[in-house]
């Protein structure tokens, strides 16, 4: 049974259509990214994941449940999302509680909240700053603050919007590693972003939205591999496959610090 | 000079540290300084430092001399005489907008209406703007219904309008997709050819390509001031990771300071 | 629901920002000093004929909706404690009457034109901007908690069911609203700063509204019935 599933997903806002046909699969355990030129239906494919749109036809099945007729609360046990912009999200007087909300919302009694939210805050860094107020906290670190919020929802699916817009190396890096270890417990990641190189160091799949079908749904190495096809579908190939790409190496390596090891061992 | 700091050192309101830490600088027209550092350093600050607006927006206590265009923006007068000579644009577009406008050409008209210019002016200024961002087919779009790459081309084009001598650009492109990301930088250095272009990035893979020179920061102070290859190249930026993807990859397989920064560059070092 | 600007081309949209004003502050004079019950209701209905006028129905049912309320409470108090039921439908009718007429101001006047009106007679600009964000505060209070309440429902918040759980589920989003808003108006200020505000230049209206005779007449009658009305009542 897939994590996420849809079938010739027809949407649009009035009279014209935004995504023209979408179907694809997603299982547990895998991480994918979805790229594509703004406007291509990246956004309104993910808000139909979550029931916050209804498709015009089509299905769609988030975490094994159809969406249709749903509302976003419904699915909230099974999949999460990370908005763009975190103060679309933070409410909450403390960290704490913007993290214990998903788990409360379960009805999860209140030793479980503690030690989920717990375990969500170490996994973003943010333990030492629990009792803080969201607000106070820099940018890059609200980001962190609901990308815990997620993770405490314990879903099967995470859909992230942008991720690591905002974050520094380290930020990014812990970003990855996250998904990393969700993904090793069967939970599907759906990544939205521009970022190709991030794309290369955590998602190894990606599926490319052009004016509202997809045009790409395959390993991310490979489209990142082949420049031609990166530009004809509006993407940019990040410096470190480029420089692969450049200088032939052996195993043809995307990630930075594969490409360091191949360099180091000689080409 | 176009642009002056003198041992200028900022602090917000209510911090127990220097946003900004006895930086003096120099920057002229005709050229594109990038400002960059680890997030925090003190980038946003400067920009605003150069705009007046810190501390005169910000509040915050500001030491030291700042002279942009011969005055102190930071000052009644100043501000008054400065008014549409230095623009300012942030990263988020939608708290940019002057919620006073129907149309989108009317948002990019709203700068040179505030500087009293007369109705055929602003047409014709307004169009040119319009046209050099590529927005002229969204003339009669409501703002507030635009996507955020679109409305910050929008809001880039009525900063322009103004016909700025300064542009102070804070991330300019964070909302936008790589196709549109790299429009918007390739199009700096010919707005440097009559102006004062500085730009705040850590998009540095991109903004490599366009910067003449560059300015590092590093919790508030300036660390280095130079050519745009030498800052970027040098060990200090690569090490603290204020550098391109390509000099971070150099650097870790064990090639000498003074490092490629694109791929091009790698390819001709590494073929040696 | 309709709180806030909505394009359109009836009368009272043709009309010169300042005769909306002056229509509402009008009828809120009219709707406390007329004789009741038959003056605020003669009001309530002229109103209503106005809004389907000015082609926006729709504003009708907003005041219907923030009045039912209203109008349920004053049947059970007036019920309960047997005053006149006459008194109820005064004061029922003159809450319909203000209600609607400010929904239609604030419908047919764009702050845009608004500022520009003001600016024409001479209002420094920051003041003029500054009732211009008024106007404009509900509607985005209203896009605000949307998206928020949107991205808390995404984490299990129930907004369906009963009238009570939707209370209970907005009151947390209150707080982080206004603050949100605030810092949004923090930036806001710093960047209409940096768009030329200070600038010593007298701003120029783009396209400032068209005033005309007839509307002039208008305003200056309704001013004057009102002070009548105002001098009337007191003497009397």
């Amino acid at each position: 049974m897939s994590a996420l599933r849809l079938e010739e997903v027809w949407f649009g806002y009035d009279d014209t259509p935004v995504l023209k046909g979408v179907s694809l699969e997603i299982a547990g355990g895998e991480a994918v990214a979805l790229v594509g030129r703004n406007g291509a239906g990246k956004t309104t494919l993910t808000k139909l994941v979550v029931a916050l749109l209804q498709p015009r036809s089509g299905m769609v099945r988030t975490g094994g449940r159809i969406t249709e007729g749903k509302a976003p609360e419904d699915v909230a046990r099974l999949v999460a999302y990370v908005f763009q912009h975190p103060d679309q999200q933070l409410f909450a007087r403390t960290v704490w509680s913007e993290v214990a909300f998903g788990p409360q919302q379960q009805g999860l009694s209140r030793d479980e909240t503690r030690g989920i939210v717990g375990d969500a805050l170490e996994q973003v860094g943010l333990e030492a700053h629990a009792e803080v107020h969201p607000y106070v906290l820099p940018a890059a670190q609200r980001k962190l603050v609901t990308l815990a919020a997620a993770i405490a929802q314990r879903p099967r699916v995470l859909v992230l919007d942008e991720p690591t817009q905002g974050l520094d190396h380290a930020g990014v890096d812990r970003v990855a590693g996250i998904i990393g270890s969700l993904t090793g417990d069967d939970v599907a990641v759906l990544a939205v972003t521009h970022d190709l190189a991030f794309v290369a160091e955590a998602l190894e799949r990606a599926i490319v939205l052009e004016d509202g079908r997809v045009a790409y749904d395959g390993a991310s190495r490979e489209l990142m591999l082949d420049e031609r096809k990166a530009h004809e579908l509006g993407l940019e190939v990040p410096p470190a496959a480029a420089l692969s790409a450049a200088l032939d190496l052996t195993g043809r390596p995307v990630k930075v610090r594969d490409v360091v090891e191949v360099l180091r061992v000689g080409g | 000079m176009s642009v002056r700091l003198g041992g200028v050192s900022f602090r917000y309101p209510g911090s127990d540290t220097d946003a900004l830490h006895e930086v003096s600088v120099a920057l002229r027209p005709g050229e594109v300084t990038l400002v960059t550092g680890r997030l925090g350093a003190g980038c946003s600050t400067l920009l605003l430092v150069m705009a007046g607006l810190a501390p005169q927006a910000t509040n915050g206590t500001r030491t030291g001399e700042v002279t942009t265009l011969d005055r102190d923006p930071a000052t009644r007068d100043g501000r008054k005489v400065l008014a549409g000579r230095v623009g300012l644009l942030l990263p988020t577009p939608w708290t940019q907008l002057s919620g006073m406008s129907f149309t989108v050409e009317e948002e990019v008209a709203f700068g040179p209406a505030n500087l009293g210019w007369r109705r055929p002016r602003i047409a014709e200024t307004v169009e040119w703007a319009m046209e050099r961002f590529e927005v002229a087919h969204l003339a009669r779009r409501d703002p507030r219904t635009l996507s955020g790459g679109e409305l910050q081309c929008v809001m880039f084009a009525g900063v322009l309008a103004m016909e700025p001598e300064v542009l102070l650009l804070d991330e300019p492109a964070l909302e936008l997709d790589p196709a549109g990301a790299a429009s918007m930088y390739e199009m700096l250095p010919s707005l440097a050819e009559e102006r004062t272009v500085v730009l705040a990035s850590t998009d540095l893979d991109r903004a490599v390509a366009v910067a003449h020179r560059a300015l590092l920061l590093d919790r508030g102070s300036l660390v280095a001031d130079g050519p745009a290859g030498e800052v970027l190249g040098s060990d200090g930026a690569v090490a603290t990771g204020c550098s391109t993807t390509i000099a971070e990859i150099a650097r870790a397989v064990g090639l000498t300071p003074g490092y490629p920064l694109t791929v091009a560059d790698a390819v001709q070092r590494m073929r040696r | 629901m309709i709180v806030g600007y909505v394009a359109g081309k009836g009368p009272l949209h043709e009309a010169h920002p300042f005769t909306g004003l002056v229509l509402a502050g009008t009828v809120v004079i009219l709707a406390v000093a007329l004789p009741a019950p038959q003056g605020p209701a003669a009001l309530a209905v002229a109103l209503t004929a106005l809004a389907l006028l000015a082609g926006l129905p729709r504003v009708l049912l907003t005041a219907l909706s923030f009045s039912m309320p209203v109008w349920f409470f004053l049947g059970v108090i007036h019920g309960v404690i047997g005053d006149a039921p006459l008194r109820a439908l005064t004061v029922g009718a003159q809450i319909a009457a203000i209600l609607i007429a400010f929904l239609l101001v604030l419908a047919t006047v764009h702050p845009a034109r608004l500022v520009d009106a003001l600016l024409q007679r001479g209002v420094p600009f920051s003041l003029a901007y500054l009732l211009a964000g008024a106007l404009q505060a509900v509607p985005r209070l209203r896009r605000q908690a949307a998206d928020i309440v949107n991205a808390q429902r995404c984490r299990g918040l129930r907004v369906r069911g009963s009238v009570w759980r939707r209370v209970r589920a907005i009151v947390p989003l209150a707080i982080p609203l206004v603050l949100g808003v605030l810092g949004e108006v923090d930036e806001r200020a710093m960047t209409l700063d940096a768009r030329g505000v200070a600038a010593p230049a007298h701003r120029t209206a783009l396209k400032p509204p068209p005033d005309s005779i007839p509307q002039r007449i208008v305003r200056w009658l309704l001013t004057a019935a009102a002070a009548a009305l105002i001098v009337w009542r007191i003497a009397g």
